[in-house]
């Protein structure tokens, strides 16, 4: 079994939390920006899981089990306001639900 | 762990209880009278743990905590925020026969977030206590759930604070990766012992996506672009919650952050703070100039308040941090009772079954001439955010220029003057108004406890620009018995 480097694996980390981030500020769907969300949680647990590794340590897997559960949390508030301004404004986009303007 | 290691997290385990009595007395009783006195009182014995935690200074609670000098400052802040916001909820909230249990549960959940994370030492404190904080208030944000606004609002916070938390996470995870330890002092001590360039960039990277996620919260330039809308849409007491208890609780992680590190001795980072503090100084100030909702414009100028406190992160050696904290804290106090006055006013005069708040700045119209008492109070919050000598606001920021001038920050002190400079206009405007002699649209009831509150907070400030010398020896007392 080879031995992974920790910047190959923050590499990976890196690229996967550029994806989610562009997909939060680019799609206009709220779903979909939950969903980008979801992965830029979960590349920063690669990211623990990694450091975690390479120090040989159960630190970073302990942090990646807080984040998956913070991710629940989210997704779930989300979620819940997703369905209210659904019903409110019968639209998911976030260009028609913005009000607020100034 | 020992007893005094209890003692000092004492009132966070007050708190953490007082949820679970909540949820049971809930369960057993609903009524909106009974859940708001209960939060109220559970948060007054929080803070009046004081004493029991006093003996614990400088203690290592565990791993995760770190009880300094400094967060007892912070959490007597907290709690002083939280009770005030705890007591005008019950008006603005009392519409219909809906009891609004939930509303206080979130409450006393970000009050315990806010007083985790300024004890915090360690990431997984501060994420698990940021956490708290943040998810709950985006759940008070989106309370109103049959206002447009206010859910709007929620879904933007919810957005934008679950950006900023994976920023933040990604910086902690890079710092982990570097130091293979998540305290805050042990960072410091790995990065004089690495020699590897790699590392060190892996560090640097980390705590500049850190700080950026950090500053997300405080609503710093160029990360500030949620704080009006968010402010604007809220019901009015969350938004004072936002604007007091999450500002006052993120600044605290910064500051430790910031100096436990020792961060402040990196030449990269030290230039990005003076950036984005100056940046949130001009910014904040100038974007407020236009407004006309109240609301907003308080979002603004908090954003250039907390560009202001940025200055004591600028410090040259480890001599001059204790100023720093000492600024830090003062200004802080003074903020917050500034902002509390206000907040006060805009929900006693707010209805949650209305579509907005009373925040247009064309409802104070002529205010002073219908109750002076209020409209004086107003004025001297206002003119304490703009720092005029007599109130607390200008002893506040002569602590800034005396750190900046201690540490040579020419540059911020520069722009910490223009910014108040501008600043200035906003709020002298706001009191004109008030001065102006027009019809008075509609009258303005406000309860006796909201009068008592509202004059005196403003008997506060008065107070302490004319004598800072009462609470300076106790801000000193504070900060002085920090880390070391």
């Amino acid at each position: 079994m080879s031995h992974i480097p920790l910047s190959h694996a923050f590499i990976l980390a890196g690229i996967l939390f550029v994806i989610g981030f562009i997909g939060v500020i680019a799609r206009r769907n709220t779903l979909f920006m939950l969903m980008s969300l979801e992965v830029m949680l979960n590349s920063v647990g690669i990211a623990f899981i990694a450091a975690g590794s390479a120090w040989q340590e159960a630190d970073g897997q302990i942090m990646f089990i807080l984040i998956l559960t913070l991710a629940a949390a989210e997704v779930a508030v989300g979620l819940a306001l997703l369905i209210r301004l659904q019903q409110q404004r019968q639209s998911l986009d976030i260009d028609e639900l913005s009000d607020m303007r100034g | 762990m020992s007893s005094l290691e209890l003692f000092a997290i004492a009132p966070q385990l007050i708190l953490s209880l007082a949820i679970v009595l909540q949820l049971l007395l809930i369960a057993v009783k609903r009524s909106t009278a009974l859940i708001q006195y209960f939060t109220a009182i559970s948060i007054v014995i929080a803070a009046g743990a004081t004493p029991l935690v006093l003996p614990a200074v400088n203690t290592q609670s565990t791993i995760l905590f770190y009880l300094d000098g400094f967060s007892i400052g912070v959490n007597l802040l907290i709690f002083l925020s939280a009770v005030i916001v705890c007591l005008i909820s019950g008006r603005y909230l009392a519409i219909s026969q809906e009891v609004h249990d939930e509303y206080y549960v979130l409450l006393l959940l970000v009050v315990l977030g806010a007083s985790l994370v300024s004890i915090a030492n360690h990431f997984a404190s501060v994420f698990l206590g940021l956490e708290l904080l943040s998810i709950a208030l985006i759940g008070m944000v989106g309370y109103l759930r049959s206002r447009t606004q206010s859910l709007e609002a929620g879904f933007k916070y919810l957005i934008l604070s679950a950006t900023a938390s994976s920023v933040l996470l990604f910086g902690m995870a890079m710092i982990y990766g570097f130091s293979g330890d998540m305290h805050f002092n042990y960072v410091s001590l790995s990065y004089t012992g690495a020699v590897n360039e790699q590392m060190r960039l892996l560090f640097s990277a980390g705590s500049v996506l850190l700080i950026a996620g950090i500053a997300f919260k405080l609503s710093l330039v160029p990360f500030h672009f949620w704080t009006p809308d968010v402010y604007q849409g809220a019901p009015a007491p969350v938004s004072m919650l936002l604007a007091t208890v999450s500002k006052t609780a993120m600044f605290a992680v910064l500051v430790k952050f910031w100096f436990f590190a020792q961060l402040y001795a990196n030449e990269q980072l030290m230039l990005i703070i003076t950036v984005i503090a100056f940046a949130s100084m001009l910014v904040g100030n100038l974007l407020a100039l236009q407004q006309t909702n109240i609301k907003r414009l308080l979002a603004y100028s908090s954003i250039a308040h907390m560009g202001y406190l940025l200055v004591t992160l600028k410090v040259l050696a480890a001599s001059s941090t204790q100023l720093a904290w000492e600024s830090a804290l003062f200004y802080l106090l003074t903020y917050c009772l500034a902002n509390l006055l206000i907040f006060t006013f805009i929900c006693q005069t707010s209805k949650a079954n209305a579509g907005v708040d009373n925040d247009d700045w064309q409802h104070w119209r002529g205010l002073f001439w219908q109750s002076p008492v209020q409209a004086s109070a107003l004025i001297f919050a206002l003119l304490s955010l703009a720092g005029i000598p007599l109130t607390a606001g200008f002893i506040g920021k002569f602590y800034l220029l005396t750190t900046a001038v201690d540490n040579g920050s020419w540059r911020l002190l520069a722009s910490l003057v223009a910014g108040s400079g501008i600043g200035l206009y906003y709020y002298l405007r706001i009191i004109f108004v008030m001065f102006a002699n027009a019809n008075v649209q509609q009258a303005l009831p406000l309860t006796r406890l909201s009068q008592a509150l509202i004059v005196s907070l403003s008997l506060l400030i008065l107070v302490f620009g004319i004598l800072p010398d009462i609470i300076s020896a106790e801000v000193r007392l504070f900060a002085l018995s920090n880390f070391g």
